[in-house]
């Protein structure tokens, strides 16, 4: 398996937002976490990438304990995991062209890549994952600040992907995005995963996005795993929590949802 | 809720941003590859800050020479130490502490909102998830640009005032430039212009670093980057001013 959670806790003071979380995610999977928000959802993505340290349990990545790595360890793991933040967290003085290569001219990318990119070869890739995301070559030049939300948040997803990397963790990547891109973000979480056999796991509210493209689906409330599974493993699931997310999405009742 | 929280979150980020100063100093021989940003950095914190820090202390100068001036006709019935009294007075106090005092509420404030906004956007995230150290890519070039911009500023200051204290004395108390100038140079000399310089490097490296502290600490958006950056002017000015004394203190006792 490439990411596993065992028995994470955490609390932020007296408020416990991680309760013995445990789950997988093989090699190629999608895992959608779904939850209320302030249920934990985007911390488990944080503690992956050791930008948190669990209270408790273990978080193992490619076979590599993430809770005892040491700086270069995590620098290592982060280097094979990129992150679509919930904001588009792009950086403010910088154009779209700079912000979606600057993953690409650090030095840890050019050791993967056992050379220097060339800037030449920077804007071809540049230009290619800005196409993925519906976005053209004409934004290249422009501040975070002169394109849209949604605009950001695909440029953002844009440079998570330019360095290619092997896990791709989304906090809520079609949140204030149009159905048209939602639609081609989940389009690409898909073709990532069966293409290139990239890891992804999506925090998000949106369940039709969950049945859509995801192999496994975690609900998450009050810290504590509801639901963990297959997409028909969860269909069947008791917990109310979850018969809601299913019923307003499929637009069942909790009976036909059954 | 109990003082015992923000009182901890205090001493955390005091904490924090003494962590960053050995952080900032240790990674300063490695910084020479961002002298652009670096040099830019000082251009728009030095010459953004220069005309007021120049309108307060023309004004400072006017004030302090004139109230000095006054004290001394009416207590002593002698204007003669005018230049020596209020040179030691700007060499020690005034051209350093308003330089330093203005550069708290304008850079600082300006330092602590950018980072935090930065912070509470996920852009520092973003930037560990990248490779970046964010000390290194935030915290570094600001610390340089704010030392060499303190020091320029300190001594812009200081000639501003001490000019302007001329200017009184020469309308006012009927004193040639000459004989102000006489009148100045046994009172002080080239250890003052070091030690003003010494202060205004030391004040220039405290405020970015906790400037920095409270915005990598903040929390919880628009009203946490305000929360901070007032916290931060705040704990800034007491460093600048609790320093000062220590500084001036060492300064008389020592040397």
């Amino acid at each position: 398996m490439s990411i596993a959670f065992w028995e994470v806790s955490k609390a932020f003071g007296p408020k416990q937002v991680l309760e013995n979380v445990s789950f997988d995610v093989e090699t190629g999977q999608i895992l959608f976490i779904l939850g209320k928000s302030g249920a934990g959802k985007s911390v488990i993505l944080k503690h992956i990438v050791g930008v948190m340290k669990p209270d408790k349990g273990a978080i193992i990545v490619d076979g590599q304990n993430v809770t005892r790595s040491d700086a270069d360890g995590l620098a290592d793991i982060r280097r094979r995991c990129g992150m679509v933040f919930q904001h588009p967290a792009l950086l403010d003085s910088l154009t779209v062209y700079q912000n979606v290569s600057f993953g690409l001219r650090t030095p840890q990318f050019a050791r993967t890549l056992k050379r220097p990119m060339t800037e030449a070869e920077m804007r071809v890739r540049v230009i290619e994952k800005l196409a993925l995301v519906h976005l053209d070559a004409d934004v290249l030049d422009r501040l975070p600040q002169e394109l849209s939300y949604g605009m950001q948040k695909r440029v953002s997803l844009a440079r998570t992907i330019a360095p290619e990397p092997r896990y791709l963790l989304f906090d809520e990547p079609t949140t204030g995005l149009d159905p048209i891109t939602t639609r081609a973000v989940n389009d690409l979480i898909s073709e990532l995963s069966r293409k290139l056999k990239v890891t992804s796991i999506v925090v998000s509210h949106d369940m039709a996005s969950a049945l859509e493209v995801a192999n496994r689906i975690l609900v998450l409330d009050q810290a504590k795993v509801l639901a963990w599974g297959t997409i028909d493993e969860v269909k069947r699931c008791d917990e109310p929590l979850v018969r809601d997310f299913l019923s307003e999405t499929l637009g069942l009742s909790l009976a036909e949802a059954r | 809720m109990s003082a015992q929280g923000p009182l901890r979150r205090e001493l955390a980020t005091l904490l924090l941003a003494a962590r960053l100063l050995g952080q900032t100093l240790a990674a300063l021989p490695g910084s020479a590859s961002r002298w652009p940003e670096t040099l830019q950095a000082v251009v728009q914190i030095g010459i953004g800050s220069l005309p007021i820090i120049v309108l307060a202390t023309v004004f400072a100068g006017l004030v302090v020479t004139n109230e000095i001036s006054w004290h001394m006709d009416q207590a002593l019935h002698t204007v003669s130490m005018i230049p020596g009294v209020t040179g030691q007075f700007i060499l020690r106090e005034l051209g350093i502490a308003i330089p330093a005092l203005l550069l708290v509420s304008k850079v600082g404030a300006s330092i602590t909102a950018e980072v935090g906004t930065m912070k509470v956007t996920d852009q520092i995230d973003a930037l560990k998830l990248l490779g970046i150290d964010p000390v290194k890519y935030l915290v570094v070039p600001r610390f340089i640009a704010t030392v060499i911009a303190s020091a320029c500023l300190t001594l812009i200051a200081i000639s501003v005032t001490l000019g302007c204290a001329l200017v009184i004395a020469v309308i006012h108390h009927n004193f040639s430039v000459l004989e102000y100038l006489n009148a100045l140079r046994p009172y002080v000399g080239v250890g003052d212009v070091f030690r003003a310089l010494l202060k205004g490097t030391v004040f220039g490296a405290v405020i970015p670093v906790v400037s920095c502290a409270y915005g990598l600490r903040c929390q919880g958006g628009a009203e946490g980057v305000g929360s901070a950056t007032t916290n931060s002017v705040v704990t800034s000015t007491m460093a600048v001013i609790l320093l000062d004394f220590l500084l001036t203190y060492l300064f008389t006792s020592v040397f």
